[in-house]
């Protein structure tokens, strides 16, 4: 899958994830991973620059199982952002679908 | 790759960034393989599905300097920016270095005129004064008036020409820190 096609689309589910609960970043790649092939060190840069462009904040919780874990929780300024991305995408991949089926009119 | 392994790459690939970032980064990595090895999985195995560390710093580095090269404007920033961004891979150098070149030759040009003029404005002006005194070397065959009048004007107009270069080399920098960000990132501020 071309890069450039999948950056766009990893900020999509990212945020998605986020936008329905707070996640921490292992449960993040991992679900991710399940259903699109990517380089799972390619997520946690991304949710840094969210961090930074204030799309997302973090806190720290416990975990009986290791270290705090640190959660990533999604802003109002990422939802929009969210929001945009999906309109977007659903432009977009309703636009290829009538062309690859072939439901343009003649 | 062992987990060591790993991070001693990533760590090193970042050295050139502020400690602070760097050991915030290295605690997601940290955090993520024990994560993975509490539910276990094997440290080559988490290794591998991160992918290669050379390749991640070389985001977190891209992103690191294109974010300074916006807040603290220099030459040397917005190279570093470049050339980081460039090394991500996501764009030829080719297309942006012709067109980069170009727009600071034509800056530069803008810049020599405004020169030109103020100091050929300045010449003009005291080469009137100075006239009568040094006639084997100063020959201005206008009536005092107008050249004095066209002394202050070049250098008005020159001083004008440079102020304007001064903030159209400000929107330029932004201009290309934008184009940085679009490259390497979908969503832009």
């Amino acid at each position: 899958m071309n890069i450039q096609f999948k950056k766009g689309v990893l900020e999509l589910c990212v945020l998605s994830l986020l936008n329905r609960r707070d996640c921490y970043g292992y449960e993040l790649v991992e679900y991710i991973s399940k259903f699109i092939n990517i380089s799972e060190g390619t997520i946690y840069p991304l949710l840094r620059r969210f961090r930074k462009d204030g799309y997302v904040t973090t806190y720290l919780q416990e975990s009986p199982e290791g270290p705090p874990r640190k959660y990533y929780k999604i802003t109002d300024e990422g939802q929009k952002a969210f929001k945009e991305l999906l309109e977007e995408w659903e432009a977009f991949s309703i636009g290829v679908n009538k062309i690859i089926r072939g439901e343009l009119d003649d | 790759m062992t987990r060591d392994e790993f991070i001693t790459i990533l760590k090193e690939e970042l050295k050139n960034l502020p400690s602070a970032e760097v050991e915030d980064i290295l605690y997601d990595y940290e955090e993520h393989f024990e994560v993975g090895l509490s539910k276990g999985k094997t440290e080559e195995e988490i290794a591998k599905e991160l992918g290669n560390p050379k390749t991640i710093a070389k985001s977190y580095k891209a992103n690191y300097r294109i974010n300074n090269a916006e807040n603290n404007p220099s030459t040397k920033n917005l190279f570093s920016a470049i050339l980081a961004a460039v090394s991500l891979g996501f764009f030829n150098l080719v297309f942006v270095l012709g067109p980069f070149i170009g727009l600071v030759g034509l800056l530069v040009g803008i810049y020599s005129i405004g020169f030109g003029f103020s100091i050929g404005g300045i010449g003009l002006f005291f080469g009137t004064f100075l006239e009568p005194f040094f006639p084997k070397y100063i020959n201005i065959n206008l009536h005092p008036i107008t050249s004095l009048s066209f002394g202050i004007g070049f250098f008005a107009l020159g001083l004008l020409i440079l102020i304007g270069c001064f903030y159209l080399t400000k929107y330029l920098y932004q201009v290309v820190i934008r184009y940085l960000r679009w490259n390497i990132n979908v969503i832009t501020k």
